[in-house]
């Protein structure tokens, strides 16, 4: 699964960026199907987004925001508020970092151990940055904290290691 | 002091408050600007916030030079480039077509010289923020065709600044054929040292003055623009290109954006103040005069724009509706147009030009966005041959 949303995952080359003079800029993504979905991003912080479908002269659909909407809507999309369980491991990597997102479940072999017990860091190069436990997110958890089923654990490191983060502390 | 004060107070809430009724049925802003320029002035009936337009002289100076510094700022020569020699083309195209029909319009209708030279440049250049709103509220920014449209705009806001250089010995007070030569060499060799320091002084320029602090960098580069603007018009290039050409320069150092959203409001402000100026120089009972004038600059316009339309649409291999999209929006006139009419009128050139081009100017208001709201019922009207 994890596998696949990766290869999935957009590359920033499918987007293509354009400069448009007095306006701002312009951003296309190509969703296949001959749709596309254009983003200008105004000066002024106005956000404007068009639906093309290949063939039709008009678009589809188009929808003003404004920048907080804009950024309200973005974090919608990125599934702040809500992930759906299939893309839940999808990781982002920002810069080299990668941020995920990964639930401890019941047959884990980290599940009741703590994170110094573990030894994350060491056997898997990955920081537990955060844990989101029954609506409640601990930051930054102590060394003694038990990993418990359910967890959500937010984790930072370097794109590589998570597979070893997850046969140490995820997998049965 | 306080007859000033009321005088400006009161042309910017007229300004705005007309310009408010117009945006409720999609009129753009500089047109209306002006009429309350006319209305609330010295020549019509009723109320008359200004007596005399010189109260405002100092401001809507300050208005126009901040409209062409902030026309330098943004002015984005990549956009230019990256289009490639095709939309250099299609710009260039656009202008000839419709300044040349301009001149000769003019100089067939018995205008001098000069006059027709302005005039030409008022037809013929359209307004970067009405076409900008327009392709904007009419939802077409993801359409192939505003790429050539923005392109197209690109091309005529620095025709301008070329054309205005061009137009100073006109507007100039040479009396012969070699002092005309002379001021024109001095306005150009004026571009070309400013040319040469947006090219490679840029940075130093954008050092002298720390970015870290707002208040800082609006008081210093509104300095530099006004100072440059009044540097360049004491050699005797106009204020106006002097601003543009600083404003090309601030655009290449590391600040140019944060620069260009603080001047913004300023701008806005002196603008609305620069074209209620221009209306209070239209005297209404000069229309009469010039209505026969008017009209046939306007169906000009619109032959000329359709034509060209057609022909860059065709270049594209767009469709009949990008083509008549193309035509109409580009029909806006607007600040271009009465920032040369204000030089004309400053420069002591035929008084009518101010009437002229102010009427121009407000009915292809009007007719701009109409046509071009609708470009997809009226090209299913004209008949299918081939483009």
């Amino acid at each position: 699964m994890g596998e696949t949303a990766r290869r999935a995952r957009l590359s920033p080359a499918e987007v293509t960026e354009q400069s448009m003079p007095g306006i701002g800029r312009r951003f296309d993504l190509p969703l296949g199907d001959d749709q596309s979905i254009v983003t200008v991003i105004h000066h002024s912080g106005r956000r404007d987004l068009y639906v093309l479908a290949a063939g039709h002269e008009e678009p589809a659909a188009t929808a003003s925001l404004s920048d907080a909407q804009a950024r309200t809507l973005s974090a919608i999309l990125g599934g702040a508020y809500f992930k759906p369980s299939v893309v839940e491991e999808i990781e982002s990597v920002v810069g080299g970092l990668l941020i995920d997102w990964v639930t401890v479940s019941e047959d884990s072999r980290g599940a009741g151990q703590s994170i110094a017990d573990l030894e994350i860091r060491r056997h898997t190069g990955m920081t537990v940055a955060a844990i989101v436990r029954d609506d409640d997110a601990i930051l930054a958890p102590e060394p003694t904290e038990v990993l418990r089923a359910e967890d959500r654990l937010v984790v930072l490191g370097r794109p590589d290691d998570l597979i070893r983060f997850r046969r140490h502390v995820i997998d049965p | 002091m306080s007859n000033e004060l009321i005088a400006v107070g009161g042309a910017l809430i007229t300004a705005a408050l007309l310009a408010r009724l117009g945006r409720r049925i999609g009129f753009p802003t500089i047109p209306l600007f002006m009429l309350a320029g006319v209305v609330f002035g010295p020549h019509t009936p009723g109320l008359d916030l200004v007596e005399d337009p010189g109260d405002l002289g100092l401001l809507a100076t300050l208005g126009l030079i901040l409209l062409l510094f902030h026309l330098g700022l943004e002015f984005n020569i990549s956009g230019l480039t990256s289009g490639g020699r095709k939309l250099l083309g299609t710009g260039a195209l656009y202008l000839a077509l419709n300044m040349t029909g301009g001149l000769l319009f003019a100089l067939a209708l018995g205008w001098g010289v000069a006059e027709a030279f302005v005039i030409a440049g008022a037809v013929g250049i359209s307004s970067s923020a009405i076409v900008t709103k327009l392709v904007t509220e009419l939802r077409r920014l993801a359409n192939p065709e505003t790429r050539v449209i923005l392109g197209i705009i690109v091309v005529e806001d620095l025709f301008l600044a070329v054309y205005l250089a061009a137009l100073q010995p006109l507007l100039g007070d040479a009396d012969s054929l070699v002092s005309a030569i002379g001021e024109f060499a001095v306005a150009l060799g004026f571009l070309v040292v400013l040319a040469v320091i947006a090219r490679w002084g840029a940075t130093a320029v954008g050092r002298l003055v720390p970015t870290d602090d707002d208040e800082l960098l609006t008081v210093s580069f509104v300095g530099l623009a006004v100072l440059v603007a009044g540097i360049a018009s004491e050699l005797g290039v106009s204020d106006a290109i002097g601003a543009f050409m600083i404003g090309l320069i601030v655009a290449e150092t590391a600040a140019a954006e944060r620069i260009s959203r603080l001047v913004l409001p300023l701008r806005d402000t002196f603008a609305a103040v620069f074209f209620f100026a221009f209306g209070l120089s239209i005297d209404p009972a000069d229309l009469g005069s010039v209505t026969a004038v008017v009209a046939g600059a306007v169906v000009l316009t619109l032959i000329l724009n359709v034509v060209a339309g057609l022909i860059t649409a065709r270049w594209y291999k767009f469709s009949r509706v990008a083509a008549l999209n193309i035509s109409f929006t580009t029909l806006g006139r607007g600040e271009l147009s009465l920032i040369l009419a204000s030089l004309a009128i400053a420069a002591g050139l035929d008084e009518r030009i101010a009437p002229l081009i102010g009427a121009y100017v407000l009915i292809l208001a009007v007719v701009g966005p109409l046509l071009s709201s609708r470009s997809t019922a009226i090209a299913k009207r004209i008949p299918q041959r081939a483009p």
